[in-house]
């Protein structure tokens, strides 16, 4: 199994999410991730899906297919290596009285991750990295007790030097993988 | 409101002239018509009801410019449209309301879409503010028919029509073509709008830009392999049709000199008189078109998808041969056969680019290959079905007499089943654009409501459906269409009293377990005498002729049933999951 991070780039329509959502559901492809956002370009937003496939021959095809949507300007799919990539995750962790207390000076230094909230008895940790990193810091962190995790998704940039004003607004045909 | 049609009418008396402005504020549902009107839209095929109520007033006073046909069952309209578009190229437009209007629409939407037909549907839709309120035949269209639409769209204000109306028309009929669903929302057809009514043709939506015209290196990678080809071998598919590039395959054909067959919705694209025809692929397509597809050294796929009914196993389908697959739609390219040498672009446009490049050529030894297949399946299938000497009388002569009588000329409207392979096998279809059957989905009932939106369509051309009695039975309340707006439509019901193809299925496959496909049918003359159309049974091989001459000489729709064998089986037999070399005869 690999995993493919696949950009698209679409008008900011009603609907859209669903459009290329079913053309995964279609080929039973689990998607593992999915982020939504407005690029630099108004109008125009970012679709940022991870899955895992162990055939690069049926990711060519899907992103194929999801080229073929009206509202879809253009697909990338890339393999871990051409991105750069990054996810957030926030962890609740609880600090009552009396519990093993927080190192967060070794945390900082070693984890990058940082306390962004706190109250009397829990506090809130933000750490960006990858999916590995954040799950190291999930093995560190567990002990103390999570009240609460959640992880943002892969945002993702690709390796080439262009950017997506050249491919925009031309829209050629065009798509990597 | 009405004042305002009224003087509407009488300061536009040309409505078709483009790009008219119209000063006075239009209803959203004046705006559906008026923009109707200048796209060029002549039928309508619908069915009222409350959501689409404002848009049936506006259109009382279009009736003049806008021939609205009323179907039976909003299936019909659908199916209908696609006829209407498979013979004139242009969009069939649906016009339905609400809830179940619209999910009456779906398998039709469904069927356009994989056989790549323009459609354009208006479905009415509650007001925007009852949205999510599950009001009254409220139905998610357009969460609905997202995965079968090549494009879908909720209209909530009456400014938006003219531009989505252009943009719809553009979109489903340009590219690869296929259906599209105009959601409106019941406010937006009510409330004015806000700005003088302007309609502009669409031409461009910037993140659709279907490629036309080839790129030059592929076209000339494509053209090299078909110059170093000893057997190269063309498929033409239903892209050539849309394409209205029969002229440009001919000459391609011609200059060549490679053997061509066609897929199911290719039939007609090239008149099978011709020398380099070799017959018709799939399932039960000709024996030696099929088993050269695994003999050849080049195979030429043109506007064609290697459906799984023309390759069998893909995975044992041509593996001998390079590929050279020339396509409209990119998404296609190496979806079931890896291409060596794809060329998107339009038909027409690729076939334009090569001529030049390809050179003159004879394959009539490579051409001469395929007829000792060809004896053999004259011996063995097609004398014996078309000469037959069974009490009963055979599918396959019916439709072969047919042929001769009609010449080839007439447009055949097949439905699914063992009576759709065998007009596509027994029809000698020698005008393009002849052949309207639902390939991709299989659709049982589409030939009915097709057959009359293809007589409306092109009202010059003969138009006979071929239907079995079990499909008849799915959609024969169209008949009331077809009295009520006498559509001369020809109606032949091939009467096995089974449901064949599943039938034949069970005997080869299933030991003969015949699991509910015997039917008890009611009476069809008599139904449609109780429609207004005449009809009669012919049961025996001596009244056939002359029971096709009625038909045919019949200046008002005409049914003609004909009993023929139960058991009849459809040869030759590609069975599902092998590969096209283990054809059977028999």
């Amino acid at each position: 199994m690999n995993t493919y991070t696949i950009c698209i780039f679409t008008e900011n329509t009603i609907g859209l999410l669903n459009r290329i959502t079913i053309i995964f559901t279609r080929r039973r492809i689990n998607i593992e991730s999915l982020t939504v956002s407005e690029t630099e370009r108004m109008g125009v937003s970012r679709f940022t899906i991870v899955i895992k496939h162990d055939s690069r021959e049926a990711v060519e095809k899907l992103v194929r297919q999801i080229r073929k949507i009206i509202e879809v300007m253009a697909v990338f799919g890339y393999l871990n290596d051409e991105i750069v990539s990054n996810e957030i995750a926030l962890f609740k962790i609880a600090t009552p009285l009396g519990s093993k207390p927080l190192d967060i000076e070794y945390i900082n230094k070693n984890f990058n991750a940082w306390v962004v909230y706190w109250q009397l008895d829990y506090v809130v940790i933000e750490k960006t990295g990858s999916e590995k990193q954040i799950f190291e810091f999930f093995s560190y962190i567990k002990p103390h007790g999570i009240l609460e995790f959640v992880r943002s998704g892969r945002v993702a940039v690709g390796k080439t030097e262009k950017g997506l004003v050249e491919y925009l607004p031309e829209y050629e045909w065009e798509y990597y993988l | 409101m009405n004042t305002t049609v009224i003087e509407l009418t009488a300061e536009k008396p040309q409505p078709a002239v483009p790009s008219a402005k119209l000063l006075k504020p239009l209803t959203g549902a004046e705006a559906l018509m008026q923009a109707l009107v200048e796209e060029g839209v002549e039928t309508i095929f619908g069915y009222p009801g409350g959501a689409i109520m404002p848009v049936y007033d506006a259109l009382y006073d279009y009736q003049d410019r806008l021939n609205h046909i009323l179907v039976r069952h909003e299936q019909g309209a659908a199916h209908a449209a696609e006829g209407y578009a498979r013979v004139t190229g242009r969009a069939g437009v649906c016009l339905v309301t609400s809830g179940p209007g619209a999910t009456n629409l779906v398998t039709g939407i469904a069927d356009a879409l994989i056989d790549s037909t323009p459609m354009v549907c208006l479905v009415g839709q509650v007001a925007v503010k009852l949205l999510g309120t599950d009001a009254f035949q409220e139905t998610d269209v357009i969460g609905i028919t997202m995965p079968i639409t090549k494009w879908n769209y909720q209209i909530t204000s009456a400014d938006e029509i003219p531009e989505i109306v252009a943009k719809a028309f553009y979109l489903a009929q340009s590219g690869r073509p296929g259906p599209v669903v105009l959601d409106i929302t019941k406010n937006a057809q009510q409330e004015l709008m806000t700005k003088s009514f302007h309609y502009q043709k669409c031409e461009k939506v910037s993140s659709y830009r279907p490629r036309l015209v080839p790129k030059q290196e592929q076209v000339e990678k494509a053209a090299e392999l078909i110059n170093k080809a000893r057997k190269p071998y063309i498929l033409v598919g239903h892209g050539v049709l849309i394409s209205k590039a029969e002229k440009e395959l001919l000459a391609f054909v011609e200059k060549t000199g490679i053997p061509v067959a066609t897929t199911l919705l290719g039939q007609s694209a090239l008149s099978v008189d011709h020398p380099l025809y070799t017959g018709w692929l799939g399932m039960h397509g000709n024996y030696g078109s099929n088993v050269m597809t695994n003999q050849c050294d080049l195979l030429i796929g043109i506007g064609m998808r290697f459906d799984d009914r023309v390759t069998g196993n893909a995975d044992l389908f041509a593996r001998q041969a390079k590929v050279v697959h020339i396509e409209i739609d990119p998404a296609e390219i190496d979806k079931v056969i890896k291409a060596d040498a794809p060329v998107i672009g339009d038909v027409k446009e690729v076939l334009n680019r090569l001529m030049p490049l390809v050179n003159e050529n004879d394959h009539t030894a490579w051409r001469n290959e395929f007829r000792k297949y060809d004896d053999i399946e004259d011996e063995k299938v097609t004398k014996p079905a078309i000469a037959p000497t069974t009490e009963k009388i055979k599918m396959a002569e019916a439709i072969n007499l047919l042929s001769k009588k009609t010449r080839g000329e007439a447009v055949m409207v097949a439905d699914v089943g063992q009576h759709q392979m065998m007009t596509s096998a027994y029809y000698e279809f020698k005008k393009p654009h002849s052949l309207v059957t639902s390939g991709g989905l299989g659709t049982m009932g589409f030939a009915l409501p097709a057959a009359f939106g293809a007589k409306v369509g092109d009202p010059s051309r003969e138009v006979i459906a071929i239907i079995g009695d079990g499909c008849f039975q799915m959609t024969l309340q169209e008949l009331g269409t077809i009295a009520q707006n006498k559509l001369p439509v020809k109606i032949i019901i091939l009467n096995n009293n089974y449901l064949g193809m599943v039938r034949q299925w069970q005997q080869l496959f299933f030991e003969r377990r015949y699991s509910f496909v015997e039917l008890q049918n009611p009476d069809f003359i008599t139904i449609a005498k109780g429609f207004g159309i005449t009809g009669h049974t012919c049961a025996q091989r001596e009244d056939l002729s002359a029971s096709l001459d009625t038909l045919l000489a019949s200046e008002t729709p005409y049914l003609l049933e004909i009993i023929v064998e139960q058991e009849e089986n459809v040869f030759p037999m590609v069975p599902a999951g092998t590969s096209v070399a283990d054809i059977r005869l028999e």
